[in-house]
């Protein structure tokens, strides 16, 4: 060591040899075969490293990687060597802050050592040391490798495998000096490379730096929570996968708990940038320039985690240093721009005074009051912007505070203070932001530009009131202030624009035109010629949007004036002098507004984007003044050829239309002829069917119905007349039974009760086969005419129109079941006077019986006639008579009982004839016998 | 959007085979027939339920080119699963798997559970990889297989829901330790540490409980 140490002295009290001494130290590390000696030599060298970079830098560089290549098992050489190597890669200031080294130097060693790429890694790789000094030398010198060749050497991590996941394990590193050098590594490396931000996310970066925030205090740590804040902000910006993923990954509610500041703890210069740098954070992910999607979820969740909540309370707290209020009015700016939930959200939010006012006024009181800085002013300005983007029903809120209706002397509101800013005569700045501010408050939006031309202002006692805009005119023409004018003429160029109502308001002033077009021509400083700009651009508006109710200023009239007054040239170069200034090209970058000092803020953005849209449309409308007065003339002339061609025009049009209604009627027409058509053959189809299915049906009728039918009848027939035979034979019967009764009456007295009991059966007998006849005739009508009545309805149905066939059918059908139906009633009915025939004859065949009797008694009388006969001779005349009658009655029993036969009945034998005629003949003489003992 | 366990994917495999549009069918449900090439690393995410439980799925799409290479390589560590996806109408991209797998398994933690995919299944006419070449190929190397079709979306979500399937039973098993966030397995933040341990699974000192939201 003393050696050294006097070697060095040597070296330093013998100047020149500086160089010498590197190179000898060189040698010995390069030579020495004992590992101490090397450690020494390496040590010295990195005393010497400060003092003689340039020696230490050009002659020690391979040496020392040969150091960390061959020698890494020990940590303390390794240490030495990469301090060493960190030294000459290090900008360092001495005590007096000046610079120890050129910054040249420092490069050129750096790209003598990345250009080994080799190198970097064997660096990188003793980050993986567990020796403290040698893993602590190794990400510093890591950092200053980054901050020296940035890019190069992010590439060259970056194509190492497991590169920045070795960095990143670090930042889980207990030792905590490692730890927050590894956050430096870190912020050098993700700064401008996606790629490496996306992998640090990927690798868990953004739980890491929050858990180090919160182990470092929050809001309230110190260093390292800067670092964290810058890390995190790197990570974030100009990234959106990055953005993606940390709202994907619910990571925004982690920024909540930074703003829970304790109202006692001081503001300290750390803190202060903790909060600059958390706030840049919050805006980088609502920034206008990140996609509108992106933004606008980051916007809502911001306003669930009630991060949104906690920005307004920091806004309305007390003892916020400036720059911070400042700040925190531009984040929630960006945090409510053209988000609906939120800038009604904001809207609600009350300062805590008393009485409590709306966070807007109070800011507005802010921003029209010149004794607040500048910056502030401007984050008011442009919150009150961002409050009403896109929100309509904002904006005519605040329109509706400046009509004369809702004015509540009390109260301060937003269009008192806006009034007030612009008439403001002490201060140019306050007139700009609230012309400024009233000009959000109309755009795009043509019912609050209308409603604002209804506002009056009480001007001196005793004078009439004016409207807003005359009294904004006025100013322009009398004040002397540059800023007060461009800041009005802005606003009457956004209020203006597409509104002509606005435009006649404005030209209903005479002095108006003549003013601006005196601007336009005049000469004057750099940034009077941007006033002149601006001029001309209302020239311009008024002649676009022009409708011609102000009959002195018509947009031919204006180009005209334009054309004597200053010459188009003029006119145009007075337009194009604008886009050329810087202030212009600020103005349109971004919609916050922002200039270096207050004089310069001239334009704001919603007014240079209006000033590019509206350039070309006026410079084209007026530079072909001749063509639009041309344009004129022809269109006086064409109008009247106009009228004519359009009434033509117009008649075409009907007659189009009508031929359009008719066509579609024909087509309604044709498509209904179509549907018909086939409605018609269907029915035709059908009505072919049911002919078919009516002649199936008559055939079978006419086969079976009728043929049954027929039938039916002639068997009736039949009946009827075996009936009426039947009825002949009875009567015949009954005749001479009643004959016989008169003759028994005559003659006989001893069986009286036997002869009026067969009578009697005999007339009941007959009164039953009369009632049956007669019913018989019934059925026989009834069917007669229930035929008649199915076959001509049926005939007649059938010559009917087709369309009524389907119920013709039905009904026919229905008919015809109704008549099957009868007939067999009738069959059945004919059965039952079959029955009641047979029961007839059976009751006939009782009656047989009961004449057989009749005539066994007659036979009876007979043997008593015979007995008796010798008494009787004086009326066996008489007798005789009687006989002789008899066989008459005989006869045509007989021929009755053969006509009974024929009818199928059973009647008694010829024997039985023979019989009967016998018994007639007892009977006859016993009837006689019954005379003669009646006589006797 | 509490969540049970996150996992983190990647999706490796050549260019053009059709690794944004899986990614974009499982988040978006919507196909994107342009081939839009990926710079670097494209982020998407999306929550399933695995056995009754929320599981929030982190996915990285990686770029095929060859000059990504060495970026898509930093995602293996950190990854619980990789969707390894060929093109079975480009026989090229199914030769090229032995190289992707040999680099997967040589940057990430063993226990990364792989898929492999087949993917354009639609394109059967012009296909030129047979299933069963797949099938054989992830049997050689025990991996899972599945045919999917980003365009109809055929088997999309379960390539993906199967794969956290896997790792899910891997977690029960004790496999994975669940407290190494370089496991691309995180534990949510309404998840009990007496489940997180699983059933089977050792049980693990937790110092650090909660600490990992």
């Amino acid at each position: 060591m003393n050696y050294i140490k006097s070697f060095v002295k040597g070296t330093e009290d013998a100047m020149p040899s500086g160089a010498e001494t590197v190179g000898r130290l060189c040698d010995r590390v390069s030579s020495s075969t004992l590992l101490d000696d090397r450690r020494d030599a390496v040590r010295a060298l990195k005393s010497l490293s400060k003092k003689y970079r340039v020696e230490v830098g050009s002659q020690a560089l391979p040496h020392l990687i040969e150091v960390l290549r061959s020698d890494s098992n020990d940590d303390e050489i390794i240490a030495y060597a990469l301090e060493t190597l960190f030294n000459l890669s290090t900008i360092d200031v001495d005590d007096e802050g000046d610079m120890v080294a050129q910054p040249e130097t420092i490069l050129t060693f750096i790209e003598s050592f990345i250009a080994v790429t080799e190198n970097v890694i064997l660096a990188l790789n003793m980050i993986e040391k567990d020796s403290f000094a040698a893993r602590w030398a190794a990400v510093r010198l890591l950092t200053s490798l980054l901050r020296g060749k940035p890019n190069e050497l992010q590439q060259i991590i970056l194509i190492m495998p497991m590169g920045i996941s070795r960095v990143m394990d670090l930042l889980a590193e207990s030792r905590e000096v490692i730890r927050n050098d590894a956050l430096l590594a870190l912020i050098e490396l993700t700064r401008g490379n996606s790629n490496i931000q996306k992998i640090v996310a990927f690798e868990n970066g953004f739980e890491s730096i929050f858990n180090i925030i919160r182990e470092e205090g929050s809001s309230d740590g110190g260093v390292v929570v800067e670092d964290c804040l810058l890390l995190l902000l790197h990570l974030l910006k100009s990234n959106t996968s990055n953005q993606q993923f940390f709202k994907e990954g619910s990571l925004i509610q982690h920024l909540t708990p930074f703003f829970d500041i304790d109202p006692e703890s001081p503001w300290s210069a750390q803190k202060n940038a903790n909060f600059h740098l958390m706030l840049k954070v919050i805006r980088t992910l609502v920034s206008p320039s990140n996609p509108s999607n992106m933004t606008s979820s980051c916007q809502l969740a911001m306003q669930h985690c009630l991060l949104l909540r906690k920005l307004s309370d920091l806004l309305m707290a007390t003892g916020i240093p400036t720059d911070i209020l400042t700040e925190t009015i531009n984040t929630v700016s960006e945090l409510i721009r053209g988000c609906n939930e939120n800038q009604q959200y904001f809207a609600s939010v009350m300062a805590p005074w008393d009485p409590p006012r709306p966070a807007l006024v109070v800011l507005l009181m802010s921003m029209v009051n010149a004794q607040q800085p500048f910056q502030l002013r401007c984050a008011v300005l442009y919150c009150f912007q961002c409050f009403l983007h896109k929100n309509a029903m904002g904006q005519s809120q605040i329109i509706s505070t400046l009509l004369p209706s809702s004015l509540e002397p009390q109260d301060v509101s937003v269009g008192q203070l806006l009034c007030g800013g612009l008439f403001s005569v002490s201060d140019s700045l306050t007139n700009w932001l609230a012309a400024t501010a009233l000009s959000h408050a109309l755009r795009s939006n043509n019912d609050a530009k209308h409603q604002l031309l209804r506002v009056q202002l009480a001007t001196a006692p005793g004078n009439p009131p004016i409207t807003l805009i005359r009294q904004i005119t006025n100013i322009v023409h009398q004040t002397t202030f540059l800023q007060t004018r461009v800041g009005l003429l802005c606003l009457l160029c956004g209020w203006l624009t597409n509104c002509p109502v606005a435009v006649s308001h404005f030209l209903d002033n005479s002095t108006t035109v003549s003013f601006l077009l005196s601007q336009v021509a005049e000469n004057g400083t750099d940034l009077e010629f941007v006033m002149h700009g601006v001029c001309a651009l209302l020239l311009g508006i008024c002649i676009i949007d022009n409708d011609g109710s102000v009959s002195q200023y018509t947009k031919e009239s204006l180009i005209e004036l334009i054309v004597a007054r200053v010459g188009i040239e003029r006119f145009c170069d007075a337009l194009n002098c604008v886009p050329q200034h810087d202030i212009y090209t600020k103005a349109l970058q971004k919609p916050q507004p922002s200039a270096d000092e207050p004089d310069h803020l001239l334009l704001n953005h919603t007014f240079a984007k209006l000033f590019k849209t509206q350039e070309d449309v006026i410079i084209k409308t007026v530079s072909n003044l001749e063509d639009v007065k041309k344009e004129e003339e022809v269109k006086a002339a064409m109008k009247a050829h106009d009228s004519i061609v359009n009434e033509y025009k117009t008649l075409i049009r009907e007659q189009d239309s009508k031929l359009e209604a008719f066509k579609g009627k024909c087509n309604k027409l044709e498509a209904d002829l179509t549907s018909s058509a086939s409605l018609l053959s269907e029915r035709d189809a059908q009505v072919q069917q049911l002919k078919d299915q009516y002649n199936l049906l008559k055939l079978t009728q006419g086969t079976s119905g009728d043929e049954t039918t027929a039938v039916m009848t002639k068997r009736i027939d039949d009946l009827n007349q075996q009936i009426i035979a039947k009825d002949n034979e009875l009567k015949s019967c009954q005749q001479t039974i009643s004959e016989l009764k008169a003759q028994g009456d005559v003659k006989l007295s001893e069986n009286p009760s036997a002869d009026e009991k067969s009578q009697k059966d005999i007339i009941s007998m007959q009164q039953e086969l009369n009632r049956l006849s007669i019913t018989l005739k019934e059925k026989e009508e009834e069917l007669a005419k229930m035929t008649n009545a199915s076959t001509s309805a049926v005939v007649q149905q059938a010559d009917a129109a087709s369309d009524a066939l389907i119920a013709e059918k039905v009904a026919m059908q229905s008919q015809l079941a109704d008549s099957k139906h009868k007939l067999d009633c009738a069959v059945v009915e004919k059965n039952q006077i079959k029955e009641e025939n047979a029961s007839l004859k059976q009751k006939l065949a009782e009656a047989e019986n009961q004449i057989e009797e009749l005539q066994k008694t007659a036979s009876e009388h007979v043997a008593k006639y015979i007995e008796s006969n010798s008494v009787c001779e004086t009326i066996k005349k008489e007798q005789d008579d009687l006989l002789i009658l008899l066989s008459d009655q005989e006869e045509k029993l007989s021929t009755y009982k053969k006509k009974l036969r024929g009818l199928g009945a059973e009647v008694s034998s010829d024997e039985g004839e023979d019989e009967y005629e016998g018994g007639d003949l007892n009977e006859e003489e016993s009837e006689t016998n019954n005379v003669n003992g009646e006589g006797a | 959007m509490s969540y049970a366990y996150l996992f983190k994917y990647i999706i490796i495999g050549d260019t053009g085979v059709g690794k944004s549009c899986l990614l974009l069918q499982f988040t978006d449900k919507r196909f994107q027939p342009v081939h839009d090439l990926t710079i670097g690393v494209e982020f998407g995410a999306r929550m399933i339920t695995i056995d009754g439980k929320q599981i929030k799925l982190q996915i990285w799409d990686t770029a095929g080119q060859e000059s990504f290479r060495s970026i898509t390589r930093s995602y293996y560590r950190g990854a619980a699963g990789a969707l390894l996806v060929y093109d079975i109408t480009r026989r090229d991209t199914f030769n090229h798997l032995t190289t992707w797998l040999e680099d997967a398994r040589q940057h990430s933690s063993s226990n990364m559970v792989i898929m492999l995919i087949g993917n354009k299944s639609d394109l059967e006419a012009r296909r030129e990889v047979k299933k069963e070449e797949g099938e054989a190929f992830a049997r050689e190397h025990g991996l899972i297989f599945m045919e999917t079709s980003a365009k109809t979306a055929a088997n999309v979500e379960d390539a993906f829901i199967d794969t956290a399937k896997e790792i899910y039973e891997k977690i029960q098993e004790g496999v994975f330790d669940i407290n190494n966030e370089a496991n691309g397995i995180k534990i949510g933040p309404q998840h009990s540490p007496s489940s997180s341990g699983g059933s089977g699974g050792r049980p693990r000192p937790q110092a650090d409980g909660g600490g990992c939201c």
